[in-house]
């Protein structure tokens, strides 16, 4: 036990690849043992993983845990092996370590073969996804942001649709070209700060000229915006998206795409202050075309699954906007909504993938008169529908309304203009939803004979209920009171940012939000744009 | 003349491969050697102990720390570092040799005796800074080489390769001997690194004759590393020799090639620091289309030997930045980045074997599917591919990263990116193999070939390649060992560098 009190956070991520290999080495023929004994691992994991970060009252400066050891000094460059939780990333590993499991259930009879195989890939995700978010090396950090293609690279190619090499080999790539750019950023900066501490490496980063400090900053953003993925480097994502198997798209857009926003609250913001401010107009610019063009492009799908991948370029667009707003309350917000993000868009991928596996078919034409055949799905999907586009009382309200709030309020002469843009995102995304939840699930049962709607005959099962019901109570816990999800995050956010904009008059609008807002935000729903389009 | 005890050590592991090599001529004179399993299990485990004996007294020797030199011969770390890398490929590439000249039914002893002809010219090659010896060397390891690329004499292709590897090679070696005698005619000695402090007395360090000698001796390294434009013979040498022979040349070729460049440019020629500094920008500019050229021209490929073949230039092309960069780390980068790529492109080659593609059936449509049927293999596969991709945290990542360090550092941005760039295109090719393994089923036209053909068992071919994927694992996670506790001590006690 002394080794496991000692390296918590090493077991957590590694134990998941330790049960991967050994999943990978049990022969085919036991696959169904295979997928049991890794969703019970993964289980445990999460359990772990609730038990050890909550239980933990925080340090001092807001650390959960962690652990830091030198590694090994190469090429004159000493890598510390540092992994830590903190107020940054304690929503986000919970989120993770949550998802991996609930996904294996929920999807537990989408995949017929290789069933071994696939929990085992599923694991070793889990293992780079946990390992990148909770990096305090920037080297280590890498490490972790790369390796984590690999499985998701096969799950994808081999367990996707139809155009799943291409698909697979565009997200490798697409990934691998703004990392490897990035990796030569990391590189300079490292050779000038003797080091891949990130604080080390942000002290070198404010001694260079600020056209060196900006080019540094655009390719930390690149290598991150394409994970987000931020206009216009998002064409991988409906591709990945729509190819990969239920399980794939759940965790791509409910962990791998929250590790850009993530990359840049902890890493490119923090590391470079000046560069960040100075590029947050173009950041939020593209956020805003994020935010219209994926609803626009959303709403003309077909495909049920490609409309929620766009939606999540406009989803993902709010995260993207609250963070280049520079304010408390604004980033807030973007913590949130990639919680928000990472549960609606999760389950709807989940919700999606029930259907398809009825009906094999995702073509919204296909359906009509759905509610009629499977009335508790359908009700489920109307709650993660309406949690979607922002319904008060559920999740997504909330973090996009402190988005907006802060946007409108951030100070920067496009600010105003850009959260009204914005808002207009926010009523596409209730067209988009609600009108394909009209088409697929209400109006005349489509008797076709080879409709979907057709090939319905069950409703949910108890165990995808039972997948479906802890999504349904954090939608509405973390609309009802969102506190408990980013009361952590507060006080490295606020730090964070009185640290950059220490000089700038504008700090005093960001004051009054701070407090009240977690409580405060359905009182102020009258003001905001998002309720009159929603009702 | 008698040699003392200590030199005798230093010269045994030169001497037991030949002496294993002339064993297994006398046993290849046996006509029977193609009926009779125990001949050739003899020799094949005559060529194994040759091997693992010579392995032996190198560890030996590498526990004593650098021998001074004799006869020219310089049995310092450097030049263990180099047995053992040779040693170790010639040991993975007679394993993977008795199972593929059983697939393609022409096992002949000649070829274990040329093999290891030729791994002890690779160690002669690496271990001096004597022009005559080194030239005595270069020949002694290609002209085995030559005849091994054509050596299954059953398939034309497979002779017209050799015929090609052997002319250019005659060229590059004319080139190479040629740039040694214009260095001795302006400097009166063989020693290179007494020619470098003679020249630079008589101030002819930047003599137009001095530069083409070490312009000609350059292109002779260059040709062996298969650097643009001296790459031409690479894809048809390796695609006409049997699998594991063209794994062992990607191999030792190149890895024997560096360490001897390494040995005599940095090395002997420091005291030319002007030339030096002209090679560099000519390195650079090689290095660049060696890029280029290998990576977008492995990317059309649709057979897997020619694909490696231009992978294996384009791994030139990373090495020679490190050149470039030309400090004390990244030829330690150099030297690291060669002990993964011999693990990494050895195991590529041997998966060939493993999967039992024999002859001109080694395109990517032969591969569909194989890597279901050989999940262990599939696994390797996965390994090598996503290593020389250099992705982490696989020790193909660490070489590169080593050497993109060391370009950042001293300057060369813009080379640091060109390399990254090289890289994402190659992960394109890399990934097709695991495309072809993974992500598509057999054709049917595969299934038929393969019922026709006896089931493959290639057990020792299957062993090597797991050995390497061990390899390529270890360099990954255990990096610095490797860099500290090999790489670098060759290079501190071998060239004098880092002191």
């Amino acid at each position: 036990m002394t080794w496991l009190n000692l390296h918590p956070l090493t077991f957590l991520v590694f134990a998941p690849t330790l049960l991967g290999f050994v999943l990978m080495a049990l022969p085919h023929k036991v696959g169904k043992l295979s997928r049991l004994l890794g969703f019970l691992g993964a289980l445990a994991i999460f359990i772990l993983s609730l038990a050890w970060l909550l239980g933990h009252t925080p340090a001092a400066g807001g650390t959960i845990l962690a652990e830091r050891a030198p590694w090994f000094t190469l090429v004159g460059l000493p890598v510390d092996y540092a992994l830590a939780v903190d107020g940054l990333n304690l929503w986000l590993v919970l989120l993770t370590t949550f998802l991996v499991p609930l996904t294996m259930l929920g999807t537990w009879n989408s995949l017929k073969d290789r069933l071994g195989t696939f929990a085992a890939l599923f694991l070793l995700l889990e293992t780079g996804m946990l390992g990148a978010l909770v990096a305090q090396d920037l080297f280590v950090f890498y490490l972790f942001w790369e390796a984590m293609l690999i499985p998701m690279y096969f799950m994808i190619g081999i367990w996707g649709g139809d155009e799943r090499r291409y698909a697979a080999n565009k997200f490798f790539l697409y990934t691998l070209s703004g990392s490897l750019l990035w990796l030569v950023a990391l590189l300079y900066l490292a050779n000038k700060a003797g080091g891949f501490n990130p604080a080390l490496m942000a002290q070198a980063a404010s001694a260079l000229s600020f056209g060196v400090q900006s080019w540094l900053f655009i390719a930390f953003a690149v290598a991150f915006a394409i994970k987000v993925p931020l206009f216009p480097l998002h064409t991988w994502l409906p591709d990945a998206h729509v190819q990969a198997p239920t399980a794939g798209s759940v965790i791509l857009a409910g962990v791998l795409l929250k590790l850009g926003g993530y990359g840049f609250i902890r890493f490119a913001i923090p590391m470079f202050p000046q560069a960040a401010m100075h590029y947050a107009k173009p950041i939020a610019l593209l956020s805003v075309i994020a935010i219209v063009y994926g609803a626009l492009v959303a709403m003309v799908q077909r495909d049920i699954k490609k409309l929620v991948a766009y939606s999540s370029v406009s989803h993902m667009g709010f995260v993207m906007l609250g963070l280049a707003s520079m304010t408390v309350i604004g980033t807030q917000g973007a913590m949130l909504q990639m919680l928000n993000h990472g549960i609606s868009t999760g389950a709807l991928f989940l919700l999606v993938g029930m259907l398809y596996d009825r009906a094999h078919t995702r073509m919204i034409a296909d359906f009509g008169g759905v509610a009629v055949k499977m009335p508790i799905f359908t009700t489920f999907f109307m709650i993660v529908t309406l949690s979607s586009i922002g319904l008060p009382l559920t999740n997504g309200f909330v973090g996009e309304f402190w988005i907006l709030n802060g946007t409108f309020l951030s100070g920067f002469g496009w600010g105003r203009l850009y959260a009204c843009l914005a808002t207009s995102g926010v009523l596409l995304g209730a067209v988009y939803m609600l009108w394909m939840f009209m088409r697929v699930f209400w109006g005349p049962e489509n008797k076709d004979e080879d409709s979907g709607t057709h090939h319905l005959h069950t409703d949910l099962n108890a165990r995808e209920i039972a997948v479906m019901l802890p999504i349904v109570v954090l939608i509405v816990w973390m609309g009802v009171h969102p506190k408990t999800f980013v009361a952590a995050s507060e006080a490295p956010v606020t730090a964070l940012l009185q640290e950059i904009k220490a000089p700038a008059p504008r700090v005093f609008v960001l004051k009054p939000a701070v407090p009240e807002a977690p409580e405060g935000s359905e009182t102020h729903a009258p003001d905001a744009p998002t309720a009159h389009e929603v009702h | 003349m008698s040699l003392t005890p200590s030199q005798w050590a230093a010269l045994l592991p030169l001497l037991i491969p030949v002496f294993g090599a002339c064993v297994i001529v006398i046993m290849s004179l046996d006509t029977d050697q193609a009926t009779t399993k125990w001949i050739r299990g003899a020799m094949y485990g005559t060529a194994l102990l040759a091997v693992a004996g010579s392995f032996w007294y190198l560890t030996d020797l590498w526990k004593a720390g650098s021998q001074p030199a004799f006869f020219q011969l310089h049995m310092d770390r450097l030049a263990q570092f180099t047995g053992i890398f040779v040693m170790v490929a010639a040991a993975l590439t007679v394993l993977q040799s008795w199972d593929h000249f059983h697939q393609e039914g022409w096992v002949k002893g000649e070829t274990l005796a040329l093999l290891l002809f030729s791994a002890v010219g690779m160690m002669l090659f690496a271990s001096t800074t004597h022009f005559v010896t080194l030239f005595l060397g270069l020949e002694l390891f290609s002209i085995p080489l030559y005849a091994l690329v054509g050596t299954v004499r059953a398939r034309s292709e497979s002779a017209e390769g050799g015929m090609k590897y052997f002319l250019t090679g005659a060229v590059a070696s004319s080139c190479f001997l040629m740039g040694g005698v214009l260095i001795y005619g302006l400097s009166g000695t063989f020693d290179l690194a007494a020619a470098a402090s003679i020249l630079t007395v008589k101030g002819l360090a930047l003599d137009p004759l001095v530069l083409v000698g070490a312009a000609l001796m350059l292109l002779g390294f260059l040709f062996k590393v298969s650097a643009v434009p001296f790459h031409q013979w690479t894809p048809d040498a390796y695609e006409a020799a049997p699998h594991p022979i063209a794994g062992f040349m990607s191999v030792a070729t190149k890895g024997v090639a560096f360490i001897a460049l390494l040995r005599v440019f940095p090395g002997s020629f420091a005291p030319l620091g002007a030339l030096g500094m002209k090679m560099q920008a000519v390195v650079a500019i090689l290095a660049v289309a060696t890029l280029v050229l290998g990576n977008l021209t492995a990317l059309v490929q649709s057979n897997v030997k020619r694909m490696l073949a231009y992978s294996s230039i384009s791994h030139a092309g990373y090495l020679l930045l490190g050149f470039v960069a030309g400090t004390p780390a990244a030829y330690t980068g150099v030297l690291f980045y060669l002990v993964i790529y011999l693990a990494m492109n050895m195991g590529a080659f041997g998966l060939l074997t493993a999967f039992g593609l024999v002859g001109e059936h080694t395109t990517f449509e032969d591969l569909r599917g194989l890597g279901w049927k050989r999940p262990a293999m599939g696994f390797a596969a996965a390994v090598f591919m996503l290593s020389l991709a250099g992705i982490p945290p696989l020790g193909g990542f660490y070489g590169k990263y080593m050497i993109f360090r060391e370009l950042v550092g001293t300057g060369h941005v813009g080379l640091a990116i060109l390399g990254v760039l090289a890289s994402l295109v190659s992960a394109y090719y890399y990934l097709r193999l695991l495309v072809a393994l993974f992500l598509q089923a057999p054709s049917a036209e595969a299934e038929r070939l393969a019922s026709d053909r006896p089931a493959v068992h290639a057990p020792l071919a299957g062993a090597a390649v797991l050995v390497c994927a061990v390899i390529v694992l270890a360099g990954g996670f255990l990096q610095y060992a490797l860099v500290d506790g090999f790489a670098k001590r060759a290079l501190v006690e071998g060239l004098g560098l880092l002191r």
